[in-house]
């Protein structure tokens, strides 16, 4: 049991870093432009995509950055930097 | 008449037979008188030749007075081998480790035989072997914890282990980037107080002398009188004394001070403080392009500053400041739950009570400048200081568990010994050692941008002593309670 709760904890714990980047890509993907009609000029971005998409940037860099500065601790912790 | 014939002859019989009855002279080491004869030995009184020198009649008187010391004694070191045979915990294996010498090896030989003798060596040997190893990169192997089964407790073994993730947070610098490998020199150094190597020629000397060489005079005789193999007074005197405080610490089940009462006991720590790293460098100017700052820097209340890298030098100017007189004080090194470094020197909340005794002002601040100096505290809604509190959970607990897992230590303990030590809390484990004293610490790994390679080399403060801005969550306790930082 102690072991199964360790487990589980740690798989959250590396699975955390990853949350940010994941809802970055899903609300990058939710605000994206829709498609433009052949021959025409793609719609502008409304304030509410520009800002949902902004937020998605956001989350996904965040959490890319997040993932290195625990890589980098990792690696530093071990010896290897 | 006849009465007198009778008394004449009575008194030419008892003047025929006096040698009869007199004593006999005992030889040294006679069977039936060893215990006393050790006894002896160990207290220096006789050898061989000045035993030989008395006569029958002091020679009884001798082993008479001897002989209720001598059981004593020999009570008192089977106790202590019984005891030093049985699996050290955590703290008994710092005691042990510190503090038993090949001296008391050759005692527990003298009394208790040569198997006896063997048995404790083979067993500090391979302790201190172990230790050489948690110490190096590499740490223990599964066949080093394997072996260490038979003498140590699986919470000591798990403390061992743990060294090794404690040298692991020695690198976690706040510079970050850097690479603070303790050198392997540094590590041998510090374990020459350790060494597995025992010399065989030292403890030789007692029991060789007392089993048959005598005549070399090589023996020195254990010093019960004092110093490091004191014992209780009524057992040196046979008469009645106050049990001495080897004894006291013996009945206390601290050990291993009964037979090395001089030296100051280990404090009780949540891990096992790994033995701190030498000076890198022997003290040359670093010409990489990574950061090697530490130090220490003291400000005292008329407003003076001095700094220092080195160790004794810094704590040799604390000791000589006059009691009252430090403002501030900015331990710079690499932290980790529970404790922190300054170049060479590792202290835990004991180690810096200890040496600041006295020497605050009221309200006086010590600054714990490494990571993890702290609790990671609240929760909190700044995902950088969350990331951090996360790589901390997972640095000194998830890590050092699963490594535990492997090496066969039961789940509970494992848990038991990590949660325990992961989220531990230096500022505030030692503002309550020193009452009315602020300590700071960091709740957070410490990003010090300084000290990133590349910059630190261009800035030229590769040596820095004391750290400028740090990137890190800071709190401050007075006496264990939170306090805001001055």
């Amino acid at each position: 049991m102690s072991d199964l709760s360790a487990l589980l904890e740690l798989v959250l714990l590396l699975g955390i870093p990853f949350v940010p980047v994941a809802a970055g890509v899903l609300l990058r993907r939710k605000f994206s432009p829709a498609p433009a009609a052949e021959g025409q000029e793609p719609a502008p971005l409304t304030p509410g995509q520009k800002a949902g998409r902004l937020a998605g940037t956001i989350l996904l860099w965040g959490g890319i950055l997040g993932i290195l500065f625990m890589l980098i601790v990792a690696l530093n912790f071990k010896g290897k930097l | 008449m006849d009465t007198l014939r009778a008394l004449i002859a009575a008194c030419a019989l008892a003047a025929a037979g006096g040698p009869v009855f007199a004593a006999e002279p005992v030889q040294w080491k006679a069977q039936e008188h060893i215990t006393e004869f050790k006894f002896l030995f160990e207290t220096g009184k006789y050898k061989a030749d000045s035993w030989n020198a008395l006569s029958p009649d002091e020679q009884q008187n001798e082993l008479r007075d001897s002989a209720e010391p001598a059981q004593q004694r020999l009570e008192a070191v089977q106790a202590y081998y019984e005891a030093a045979m049985r699996p050290w915990d955590t703290e008994q294996l710092r005691d042990y480790v510190q503090k038993i010498s090949e001296r008391d090896i050759s005692t527990v030989r003298l009394w208790l035989g040569e198997e006896a003798g063997t048995e404790l060596r083979a067993k500090v040997t391979a302790v201190r072997e172990a230790m050489g190893k948690a110490n190096s990169q590499d740490g223990l192997r599964q066949s080093d914890v394997d072996g260490l089964r038979q003498y140590l407790t699986p919470e000591a073994i798990s403390a061992l282990r743990s060294i090794k993730v404690m040298r692991g947070a020695q690198g976690q610098s706040s510079e970050f980037f850097k690479k603070s490998e303790v050198p392997k020199g540094a590590v041998n150094s510090t374990l020459s107080k350790v060494s597995g190597s025992l010399s065989s020629g030292v403890s030789g000397s007692l029991t060789k002398a007392f089993d048959g060489n005598a005549a070399t005079g090589d023996a020195s005789a254990v010093d019960m009188r004092g110093g490091r193999y004191q014992v209780p007074k009524n057992v040196m005197n046979g008469v009645s004394a106050e049990v001495s405080r080897p004894m006291g610490d013996f009945v206390a089940e601290k050990t291993a001070g009964v037979l090395n009462p001089g030296q100051p006991r280990g404090t009780t720590a949540t891990t096992v403080k790994s033995a701190a790293p030498q000076q890198l460098g022997g003290g040359t100017k670093s010409t990489s392009w990574t950061s090697d700052a530490y130090g220490y820097t003291i400000t005292t209340s008329d407003g003076r500053t001095q700094t220092f890298r080195d160790q004794r030098q810094a704590e040799a100017a604390i000791r000589a400041l006059p009691n009252g007189s430090v403002s501030k004080i900015i331990l710079y090194g690499h932290g980790a739950p529970g404790g922190q470094t300054v170049g060479s020197a590792y202290y835990e909340a004991g180690d810096t009570a200890a040496l600041l005794k006295g020497k605050m002002t009221p309200g006086g601040v010590v600054q714990y400048t490494g990571c993890n100096t702290a609790s990671i505290g609240d929760a909190t809604l700044n995902p950088a200081v969350g990331l951090s509190m996360l790589t901390r959970r997972l640095l000194y607990f998830s890590v050092p568990y699963w490594q535990d897992r492997f090496s066969g230590v039961p789940a509970d303990e494992a848990r038991k010994q990590w949660e325990k030590t992961w989220n531990a809390d230096l500022a505030r484990d030692t503002s309550r050692q020193m009452g009315g004293t602020i300590v700071c610490g960091l709740r957070t790994f410490g990003l010090v941008p300084g000290r990133l390679p590349g910059v630190t080399r261009v800035m030229g403060n590769q040596e820095a002593t004391t750290p400028g801005y740090v990137a890190g969550k800071k709190v401050c306790y007075q006496d264990g309670r939170e306090v805001p930082e001055p």
